[in-house]
């Protein structure tokens, strides 16, 4: 069945990408407006607008299961996509769209409950002899019970959310006598993040690389990977700079990961698009952790090293087709990386640099991709992430990727609010990221100044302010304007003077 | 004829301050006569089509933005990094130089909210000892728990939150007497 309608269950540059597959696909499509941001601009791009104006019953408007579900009915919306996060992995969802007939984007809800109980998970990769790491067989019940079971395998070891997931609830525990805290800490994270204090435990990995397979499966049994995300640089468990293929693979050990995913992916029934995470260690064993049921934030890696557009694929799975590739036919070509451009202090912690996006440019060219959901004016609110763009690029080997990265991102330029940009060109810069040598641990070892410049670059900004200050005293000392003069004025004093006209 | 010349010179010349105590003399902001710390330097302003401005130095170009001043004190971002300023006259710079020197060492830390966020759990007591390294105090942002850890050694003199408040940037939670 062809889908001829679609409701976004989503914001931000996620929603303006499904939004643009859809449409080429000839679907209509629907957003959602809550007040939190009422001027986004997914919502000046789709082609229908529901208004969720105000919240009911206190739940945030992409959360809200059945208002959702009677926005897609009332309006005889065919299918709802849910993108990443919000309801994305919520298998109660996906059962109520299956109940009320409504084409679900993306998995059965068995398969997201099976896996997104990393319990379950485990023990369905462990039954099919896919390399786990040790760790509770489920969660554990107290600080007793984890400290056995930590004594057994050796510490440092990890504490998890049961129903976690972007590093909440989780806890590396370095020795016996930091337990106690920790677990308290994790438990208590996990029930104000997901409902649920559960946690497990296992065997924590120094310097692993996250490694993660795209795979995709459709309802008639048939399943390929689309070659791996390197995605180990990351800070605090959240990713900030993703790549597609990994330095650390080869082509047999590639095959061996993807067909692991692939078997972990089958053994669920599993159709539509997913992510099998993996950690790889120095020798090159790899670890099943757990599986995303859902689009991932850096699946364009993916798309430009395959050709594949994922979102397109996930469609046309839900509406029953066979899979349009066989394993041989997926080609990976070139290096493609990704830079997530988040509002962000570097400065001051990465703490979210909230406010108003004055102007923003993005940069341009062949093989440059940029996924945002921003323009100029867009806020950037507490309310959601603090997206502002993926820079995705693409080239034919590593170097070049690195070397057109670093050239986009010279060219992103956006003011009124602080990002992530400079703190990605280090990394790029950096010689061990260039060598392909880095793990997770990267950032937390290596990145650990609070800000990256050139030498001369604080006494260019000491004339900047030097020369304002300067310009005011000049136009405050002249009492009639000469705007004869204004040609030779601070930028900054005319913007001013334009702006009080 | 000497002396007004000086003068005019000082007129034209403005120190900049950084918060670790660094200046760069900026003379003849405006002329090709430019001169930072002593020395001749080429420096362009300009401001591209789509309304953003650039400095242009050895044919580089960086992102340059005014993001905050009151009075003398600026906050310049450049290329994306922050830094901040306080724009003094060669006089002026001098005074504060001759008054610092008075100046009582400062023996209580201050501990601010690094981030927005609401306290979690306090884990010292007024009037209890801390080591530097050690946490003090647990701040939950954007669903995270941050422990916020002691800069310095010494004894909590005041503690200025409870568990449950909500903090913005910079707010006071702790003094700690060295």
């Amino acid at each position: 069945m062809k889908i001829k309608s679609l409701l976004i269950a989503n914001r931000g540059e996620i929603a303006v990408r499904i939004n643009e597959t859809a449409k080429r696909l000839g679907i209509k499509t629907y957003g959602i407006k809550t007040s939190k941001e009422s001027n986004a601009l997914y919502l000046r791009l789709v082609d229908d607008v529901i208004d969720f104006a105000e919240l009911v019953d206190e739940i945030p408007e992409f959360l809200d299961v059945e208002r959702i579900i009677e926005a897609a009915r009332s309006n005889k919306i065919e299918a709802i996509y849910p993108g990443y996060g919000f309801l994305a992995e919520n298998p109660y969802f996906a059962r109520r769209c299956e109940e009320e007939n409504i084409i679900f984007i993306g998995p059965s809800a068995s398969a997201i409950y099976k896996m997104g109980n990393k319990t379950i998970a485990k023990q369905i990769a462990q039954k099919h002899k896919v390399p786990l790491l040790q760790g509770s067989q489920g969660n554990v019940k107290d600080i007793k019970e984890a400290a056995d079971i930590a004594a057994i395998i050796g510490y440092p070891v990890i504490l998890k959310a049961a129903a976690g997931g972007g590093g909440r609830g989780m806890r590396i525990v370095e020795k016996a006598s930091h337990l106690e805290k920790m677990f308290k800490m994790a438990t208590s994270e996990s029930e104000k993040a997901f409902n649920d204090p559960s946690v497990f435990i296992e065997k924590y990995v120094r310097n692993p690389r996250h490694i993660e397979f795209q795979i995709a499966g459709d309802m008639h049994g048939n399943y390929i990977y689309i070659g791996e995300r390197e995605c180990s640089i990351q800070r605090k468990h959240q990713k900030l700079i993703e790549e597609s293929p990994s330095v650390a693979l080869d082509e047999k050990l590639r095959r061996e990961m993807g067909e692991a995913a692939i078997m972990v992916a089958r053994s669920v029934n599993y159709y539509s698009a997913g992510t099998v995470e993996f950690l790889l260690d120095d020798d090159r064993n790899y670890f099943f952790m757990e599986m995303n049921t859902r689009i991932q934030v850096e699946h364009p890696v993916t798309e430009m090293v395959s050709g594949i557009d994922l979102i397109e694929l996930q469609i046309l799975i839900a509406e029953g087709q066979k899979l349009p590739y066989s394993q041989d036919q997926v080609k990976l070509t070139g290096w493609a990386i990704e830079c997530r451009i988040n509002a962000e202090d570097v400065q001051a912690g990465f703490s979210p640099n909230l406010g108003i996006i004055e102007k923003i440019s993005f940069p341009r060219g062949k093989n440059i991709r940029v996924d945002s959901g921003v323009t100029d004016y867009s806020v950037i609110t507490p309310y959601f992430d603090s997206m502002v763009a993926k820079l995705i690029v693409h080239g034919e080997t590593r170097d070049k990727a690195i070397t057109a990265m670093s050239a986009a991102l010279r060219k992103f330029w956006i003011r009124g609010i602080k990002t992530t940009i400079p703190f990605c060109q280090a990394v790029l810069n950096h010689k061990k990221f260039r060598r392909g040598d880095f793990n997770t641990s990267f950032i937390e070892k290596e990145m650990t100044k609070l800000y990256y410049n050139d030498e001369e670059d604080e006494m260019l900004a000491a004339y900047v302010a030097a020369f304002d200050f300067a310009a005011e005293l000049e136009t405050n000392r002249t009492t009639k304007p000469d705007f004869e003069r204004g040609k030779n004025i601070s930028p900054w004093v005319l913007n001013k003077r334009l702006k009080s006209l | 004829m000497k002396l007004i010349r000086k003068r005019k010179d000082h007129e034209h010349e403005y120190i900049a301050v950084t918060p670790g105590d660094d200046k760069y003399v900026v003379r003849n902001p405006f002329s090709e006569e430019l001169r930072i710390n002593g020395h001749r330097k080429e420096i362009k302003i300009f401001e591209n089509e789509e309304g953003f401005t650039f400095i242009e130095f050895k044919n580089k170009k960086y992102l340059a933005e005014i993001t905050d001043k009151s009075q003398n004190k600026y906050t310049v971002l450049l290329n994306g990094v922050s830094y901040s300023f306080t724009i003094e006259s060669p006089i002026s710079y001098r005074r504060r130089k001759y008054l610092e020197k008075y100046k009582q060492h400062n023996k209580i830390e201050i501990v601010t909210a690094p981030m927005p966020g609401k306290v979690l759990e306090l884990l010292v007591e007024e009037s209890s000892h801390v080591k530097e390294g050690e946490a003090i105090l647990i701040l939950e942002a954007m669903k995270m728990q941050n422990e916020i850890i002691a800069q310095v050694t010494g004894k909590v003199k005041r503690i200025s939150v409870k568990a449950g408040d909500s903090v913005t940037k910079d707010d006071v939670l702790m003094e700690i007497e060295r």
